[in-house]
């Protein structure tokens, strides 16, 4: 980008995955650089991609940072530019910079249980450090991977989150009983407390729409999670990801600067405008 | 470096900065606005309506052109700030308190090439406010003064036929000798006269924020005080305070497209505002600010608690243009000191 922060890159789009249907479809994008171009990114940390005449949004990352071919995106359609990102094919050039943002500790994790609570597109930014984890199988101790969709037809990563049998427990579940669904039925949050996961050496990573969060963690401080073992993500509207332009701004943070990955122990001191 | 400059020669100055492109406060219809300087420029102003920061922030500024034919990759052609040296003269001493705070906000975390591109080539002569310019300003209470040098190059002081000038930094002396015997030798009756002008320029009375201080943590004990929707019910909306404000930065980035077939355009940052609505509205229709009155205080707030976590300092100068041109009268000094007083 060298002195001229706002030019992106270009990169092409080599694959194109259909994740969800629907009004509120998601699709995986996998970019390619062009022009020998590339960032290394950590876990968690997004990049601002456009389409020129359309503008511009801020999407995490959805893969490993050990990736180095690609960076996929999960995009859930919703506005004007992830609207006209669900009409791009295969080899279509967009632009992309970053990264941005901070990265959650995944290094000072070694040795702990992990626990991740996703819901909706909320898996896409923990999915970077769940495949880091299963990467690194031996760092870790227990890996626990709870994930929920509206219906079985909103579940996200599908075939990955079956592959991750084995190495990871995974629990999904869907708000309302549908038949052929035979695991927990009722928000993420229930799923949670059903299965109870223990608070001991563990870290909880949960990102997924707010009132999930929301419950998220009430329902971990009820099962004994210290408010430093909670760690999830935010996101506000941005434009500049350089801590500039004041969209994203809560409290005397600039999200996407010293965000999206928040502690819990710090994120309950800041206003809650996110 | 201190000196005289009879005001006969203010022009003859201006016209001996070779390579500068220099600008002053001009009255056009009914407003007073920077322009560039014309063969008679007299620094006789009121406080501009506009503050200088758009000589380094414009409200209006092209990252780079795209064009794309259809099925190819996308041509990006960036655009940079034109090269040149440009110096302000007349900047108030509120404003030229912004300037250091634009600065913070524009090299912190990442520089910003374009700001930094036009700062480096810019340069304030400022000139001392003998009286408030108008009965909105309160720079007193918010840590500056009307002589305050904080920001400019050169600090100018009337004295009646003469002005007093002090170079305050490198490019300030610089300007100041560019114009040789045009300048005369201060003197000690001219230092004494000096020191007068700025000492009874201070003690004028200004209205003010009650304890600026104490405004920080009174603003974050008061971040839940219903004040803030009653002091924001008359708010319309108009972002006014914000884009006349001399350090908000906040800033939009769109396409704008001129062509279809190839498909042309060009990404531009223009000047936003905290005070629309859909400033933060998520694209998922949830909004973190979606009343009157949090948008209210995230305004207050950004100037006096999180510009001062972050940075050690109150971002507000005092000016009082958010005052003076609110259509509704929502006075930042009131709503700091109610806040605060209500704790």
């Amino acid at each position: 980008m060298g002195d001229n922060i706002y030019l992106p890159q270009l990169a092409r789009i080599a694959h194109i995955k259909e994740e969800v249907g629907g009004e509120r479809a998601i699709k995986t994008f996998r970019l390619e650089f062009e022009n020998g171009g590339g960032f290394e990114h950590a876990c968690g940390q997004c990049a601002m991609l456009s389409i020129f005449g359309r503008g511009e949004s801020m999407i995490s990352i959805a893969s490993a940072p050990h990736i180095k071919d690609y960076k996929q995106f999960s995009i859930m359609r919703v506005g004007r530019v992830t609207a006209a990102f669900h009409e791009l094919a295969v080899g279509d050039v967009v632009g992309i910079r970053g990264p941005y943002g901070n990265s959650f500790p995944v290094d000072a994790w070694r040795g702990k249980n992990l626990v991740f609570i996703g819901g909706g597109c909320g898996l896409a930014p923990i999915w970077p450090v769940i495949q880091t984890a299963v990467a690194q199988r031996g760092n870790f101790g227990e890996i626990t991977v709870f994930y929920g969709g509206r219906s079985p037809r909103d579940i996200m990563y599908q075939a990955e989150l079956e592959k991750l049998r084995g190495a990871v427990d995974v629990h999904l579940s869907v708000d309302k009983q549908e038949e052929g669904w035979n695991a927990f039925c009722g928000f993420v949050p229930a799923n949670l407390m059903d299965k109870e996961p223990s608070p001991d050496n563990a870290i909880a990573i949960t990102c997924g729409p707010p009132i999930m969060i929301k419950y998220v963690i009430e329902n971990l401080r009820q099962l004994g999670f210290k408010d430093n073992q909670i760690y999830t993500t935010i996101e506000n509207k941005m434009k500049c990801g350089v801590g500039k332009c004041g969209r994203c701004n809560v409290g005397k943070d600039y999200v996407c600067v010293k965000g999206p990955v928040y502690c819990w122990d710090d994120l309950k001191g800041l206003p809650a405008e996110y | 470096m201190e000196a005289i400059l009879d005001k006969k020669n203010l022009n003859d100055w201006i016209a001996a900065l070779d390579g500068w492109d220099a600008y002053a406060p001009a009255l056009e219809d009914g407003v007073w606005s920077y322009r560039p300087a014309s063969a008679n420029a007299a620094l006789a102003h009121p406080n501009t309506v506009q503050p200088p920061k758009g000589f380094a922030f414009p409200q209006r500024e092209i990252f780079f052109r795209f064009e794309q034919i259809k099925g190819e990759a996308p041509r990006l052609t960036p655009v940079q700030p034109e090269p040149g040296r440009r110096v302000v003269f007349g900047v108030r001493p509120c404003d030229g308190r912004a300037v250091p705070r634009m600065d913070r906000v524009f090299a912190d975390h990442v520089d910003d090439g374009y700001y930094r591109a036009r700062r480096k080539d810019l340069a304030y002569v400022g000139l001392a406010c003998h009286k408030p310019q108008s009965r909105h300003c309160f720079c007193k209470s918010v840590g500056g003064s009307p002589v305050s040098t904080e920001g400019l190059d050169v600090l100018l002081t009337d004295l009646g036929e003469r002005y007093f000038a002090l170079a305050v930094t490198d490019v300030g002396k610089a300007l100041m000798q560019a114009g040789g015997a045009l300048f005369a030798k201060a003197g000690a009756s001219e230092r004494k006269a000096v020191e007068q002008a700025h000492a009874a320029a201070v003690a004028q009375p200004q209205r003010g924020v009650a304890d600026a201080a104490a405004a920080p943590a009174a603003l974050k004990a008061g971040f839940d005080s219903p004040l803030w929707e009653e002091l924001a019910q008359g708010c319309i909306g108009c972002g006014i305070c914000t884009f006349l404000c001399p350090t908000c930065h906040c800033f939009d980035i769109n396409d704008e497209v001129t062509g279809a077939a190839p498909l042309k355009g060009q990404r531009v940052r223009t000047w936003d505002t905290c005070q629309f609505p859909d400033f933060t509205m998520h694209s998922s229709g949830h909004n973190p600010r979606d009343t009157l009155g949090s948008r209210l205080r995230q305004r207050v707030s950004h100037k006096f608690r999180y510009f001062h976590e972050n940075f050690g300092m109150l971002q507000c100068t005092g000016c009082g243009r958010c005052v003076s041109q609110c259509p509704v009268g929502i006075d930042i000094v009131q709503v700091v000191n109610r806040v605060a007083g209500s704790i």
